[in-house]
């Protein structure tokens, strides 16, 4: 796929010196657009409640579900408010579903005193089978049972069930739906080959240096040092490269230095620092080169909250000289050459992950695409920046890939949808463990992982 | 030896050096002379792996070498990748040498490289006139040269604020300014009637002022119009007290004339400049708070040391007046028509405000000859 065509002058480097090698110049970058401005937070204020999300989430979200409903269902049903509901009475209802978890981490119970818990470590997994399904509307909430996969939901879907109201007020589910595929956007793809290439979790200051050289060579390759000259040429058509998320790894987090007392601290920096350099000047090289989209992640030095805002660019002094460094929002939605990307860079899906039955993050990267919300679980357990006028997290059109960064493993899809869309499913697999990257070909939407490897002190292969 | 650390020692394309290397090693190993050379190859190819046809990069030693190529199914490229004498028990010494060369050498690492990008430039050097970079500004190209415009003024702006600081950010200004002044000088001269004693001369009286201050005082002047621009916001908001003004302008006209229009075409120029700003792109109003705050603080710094104020308003009221206006931007472009009326009455009644409150300081601090500011 990537290097097919290289094979044929593989070896053509193993030669004496010959005549000046050729040179290739980068494919040019015909078409791109930034769509993520709605992610991006201009003013913020953090004075409000986080209620008025959920209003909007589900003011947005539900005429297009009430349409589903009622082609699903039939077109005479009655679509009831909680408000409004009957005994007895076959109805459907659009709400917003809340998943009450016994081992919910809750900060009210932290700082409870008469409890005397200590804090509940952090699990892989909070769900239990003695979980809750609750339905809300503007007004009220009812309990769910029937037939609804109270495992596998999270709080915050916005879903449309149909059954009725039983004598002890519980709400029984004969079946449900969400809001499905969004429409499709049309297809203006290239007609001759196109890379993308996808990594993230590049963990820089990290105390082990396994990945460095991997790290380095992925480097190379893309800006054209590495491999013979037929691969060098398909380099050249790499025409960008996005980095979702964690940059830098997990243990520049370290917060000894607040635990520490200020004069035992004072001379040291946070890892941070020497980790941006390093990523300063790995960003150099890749500018040079290759337009680079850089996404924030969750151990990167930016806000908390979704949508992460862009580093700053004063972090990265070599590397923002160049143009082709572009700094994005943590949803990143921008469109390529005609192909619109959207992805972020794992927080989301890691999050439904730890709240849900489900455990493949690609069936759960779908199924966020199916539920037409990029992180239902935003306010609840993930941070999120308190949005009232309109929620941009949910889906209004169908991208033509949808990735998610750092996730365990490489994975990737191709998921047909029935009004024509085609939508390339990736998860990006985290670097610093895998050493694995996606190449990602527009002209017929396939994936290819890439993967460095290097020989250790143990080289079995 | 890395193939890499050879490029950039010679100066080759790292093809050639990748040539080199595997030539020197034929000959040395044709001649067979005592010592022992280890080879690494860079050995790339497709391989099929979970259920995925993966395309693979690896660093392998000789003796692994033909191991690595049975196991991929299509060979890609193999190449010399380094040459030691020793044996490498791991990776970590070819990661180094190439860190070190690349890091002595960072500003053209692509220089040897086999892949050129006509999108990678560096952007334009804060200093370039920013008045004609800003113009392709509004609209989004596709075009990378667009993305680098409209990105580029931006980044422009940033650098300077936060690596040159403020004395920068107050030149790169005045730069772009003073190619606005002659300009808009002339525009509002047809525009104020109410000053019409020295309609004519802003744009002399502008150049001079130039030549005569110098760019520090140019700088403060720039400065010290900025702040009152906010205030013009709220002069605008309150028309009917301008109104009022035109009786006692002359008044005061008459006493410090070519200061006062001087100062009302900057201030009008400069809203006008900032207007157009504020038009041509909605993501500058983040900075242009910014940037008002920053002239802001240093304002304060000037006007303690600064002696010959024409009518620099006073440091205590800017934080008043700053409080309970409105960003800068919108109100900038509904006042725009009305500004020209009263933008010197509006100077005026400051001039006269501050007359009052220093009057209100000699009567509270009776007894004391305190300094009014």
């Amino acid at each position: 796929m990537f290097s097919e065509q290289a094979a044929p002058t593989a070896q053509g480097l193993l030669a004496p010196p010959s005549a000046e090698p050729p040179t290739f110049p980068r494919v040019a970058v015909s078409g791109y657009s930034d769509c993520s401005q709605p992610f991006q937070l201009g003013e913020r204020s953090f004075s409000r409640q986080y209620a008025h999300i959920y209003a909007v989430r589900l003011a947005g979200m539900r005429p297009g579900l009430e349409q589903r409903a009622r082609s699903r269902w039939g077109n005479d049903i009655a679509l009831r408010r909680l408000s409004e509901l009957q005994e007895g009475e076959k109805c459907c209802v659009v709400g917003t579903l809340f998943k009450s978890m016994q081992l919910q981490p809750s900060i009210l119970q932290e700082i409870s005193e008469e409890h005397n818990l200590v804090p509940q470590p952090p699990l892989p997994k909070y769900i239990q089978p003695s979980d809750e399904l609750i339905l809300e509307d503007e007004l009220q909430r009812i309990k769910l049972e029937g037939a609804i996969d109270v495992q596998r939901l999270v709080t915050g879907t916005i879903v449309a069930v149909y059954g009725c109201e039983q004598e002890d007020g519980r709400f029984l589910v004969e079946d449900h739906c969400f809001a499905n595929l969004p429409p499709p956007l049309p297809w203006n793809g290239p007609s001759s080959d196109r890379f993308v290439l996808l990594a993230s979790g590049l963990g820089l200051g990290s105390v082990s240096g396994e990945a460095l050289l991997s790290t380095q060579l992925l480097v190379d390759v893309v800006t054209g040092q590495l491999g013979a000259e037929g691969e060098q040429s398909c380099a050249a058509h790499i025409t960008r490269v996005i980095l979702a998320g964690n940059l830098l790894s997990q243990n520049t987090q370290s917060r000894d230095t607040i635990n520490k007392a200020k004069y035992l601290t004072k001379k040291t920096q946070a890892a941070s620092v020497e980790a941006v350099k390093m990523l300063d000047e790995i960003l150099l090289q890749l500018c040079t080169s290759v337009p680079v989209d850089v996404m924030p992640g969750e151990f990167d030095p930016t806000n908390y909250t979704l949508p992460q805002q862009p580093l700053h660019r004063c972090m990265l002094p070599l590397a923002s000289a160049y143009a082709t460094l572009r700094l994005v929002t943590n949803p990143y939605q921008a469109n390529l050459d005609g192909v619109r990307f959207l992805g972020t860079s794992g927080q989301n899906i890691s999050d439904i992950f730890k709240y849900s039955s489900m455990d493949d993050y690609l069936e759960i990267l779908e199924w966020t695409l199916l539920a037409g919300h990029i992180s239902p679980t935003a306010p609840d357990t993930l941070g999120c920046y308190p949005f009232y006028k309109s929620d941009p997290f949910i889906l209004t059109e169908c991208p033509h890939v949808y990735f998610c960064g750092n996730a365990p493993h490489f994975q990737c899809k191709l998921l047909q949808g029935k009004e024509g869309q085609r939508v390339l499913l990736v998860t990006v697999p985290d670097f610093s463990a895998t050493q694995t990257a996606c190449l990602i070909n527009l002209r017929d939407l396939s994936c290819q992982p890439i993967t460095f490897s290097s020989f250790g002190a143990d080289s079995e292969d | 030896v890395t193939y890499k650390w050879l490029s950039y020692t010679l100066g080759v394309h790292v093809n050639l050096a990748k040539q080199m290397l595997y030539d020197y090693v034929e000959r040395r190993r044709r001649e067979s002379s005592g010592a022992q050379l280890h080879v690494t190859y860079l050995v790339a190819g497709n391989l099929l792996q979970n259920g995925h046809v993966c395309h693979k990069v690896a660093v392998v030693r000789e003796d692994k070498l033909e191991a690595m190529k049975s196991k991929l199914s299509t060979i890609a490229s193999v190449h010399v990748y380094s040459i030691q004498k020793a044996l490498l028990k791991d990776s970590s010494p070819l990661y180094n040498t190439d860190y070190d060369i690349v890091k002595t050498n960072l500003q053209h690492c692509s220089k040897f490289s086999a892949i050129r990008c006509a999108a990678a430039v560096p952007r334009t050097p804060p200093d370039a006139p920013r008045a004609p970079a800003q113009s392709p500004q509004g609209h989004r190209d596709p075009d990378p040269d667009g993305a680098v415009n409209g990105h580029g003024p931006r980044a422009a702006r940033a650098p300077p604020q936060q690596h040159r600081g403020i004395m920068g950010m107050f030149a790169a200004k005045a730069a772009a300014r003073a190619q606005d002044t002659p300009k808009e000088a002339k525009a509002e001269a047809k525009e104020a009637p109410g000053v019409s004693a020295a309609s004519s001369k802003p744009p002399t009286k502008n150049s001079i002022m130039n030549n005569f201050f110098g760019k520090a005082a140019m700088n403060k002047l720039k400065a010290n119009s900025v702040p009152e621009q906010p205030k013009e916001e709220k002069e605008a908001v309150k028309p009917s007290v301008a109104v009022a003004e035109p009786e006692s302008s002359p008044n005061t006209a008459a006493e410090k004339p070519g200061k006062k229009t001087e100062s009302a075409s900057i201030q009008q120029k400069d809203e006008k400049s900032k207007a157009k700003r504020a038009d041509r792109s909605d993501d500058e109003e983040e900075e242009d708070p910014e940037n008002v705050k920053k002239k802001r603080k240093r304002i304060k710094q000037l006007q303690s040391d600064s002696s010959d104020e024409e009518d620099v308003p006073p440091s205590p009221r800017p934080e008043e007046e700053r409080a309970p206006s409105p960003p800068p931007a919108p109100a900038l472009k509904t006042e725009l028509e009305p500004a020209s009326t009263e933008v010197p009455a509006g100077g005026r009644k400051r001039k006269r405000k501050r007359v009052l409150k220093s009057k209100m300081f000699i009567d509270e601090e009776e007894g004391c000859m305190g300094k009014t500011g």
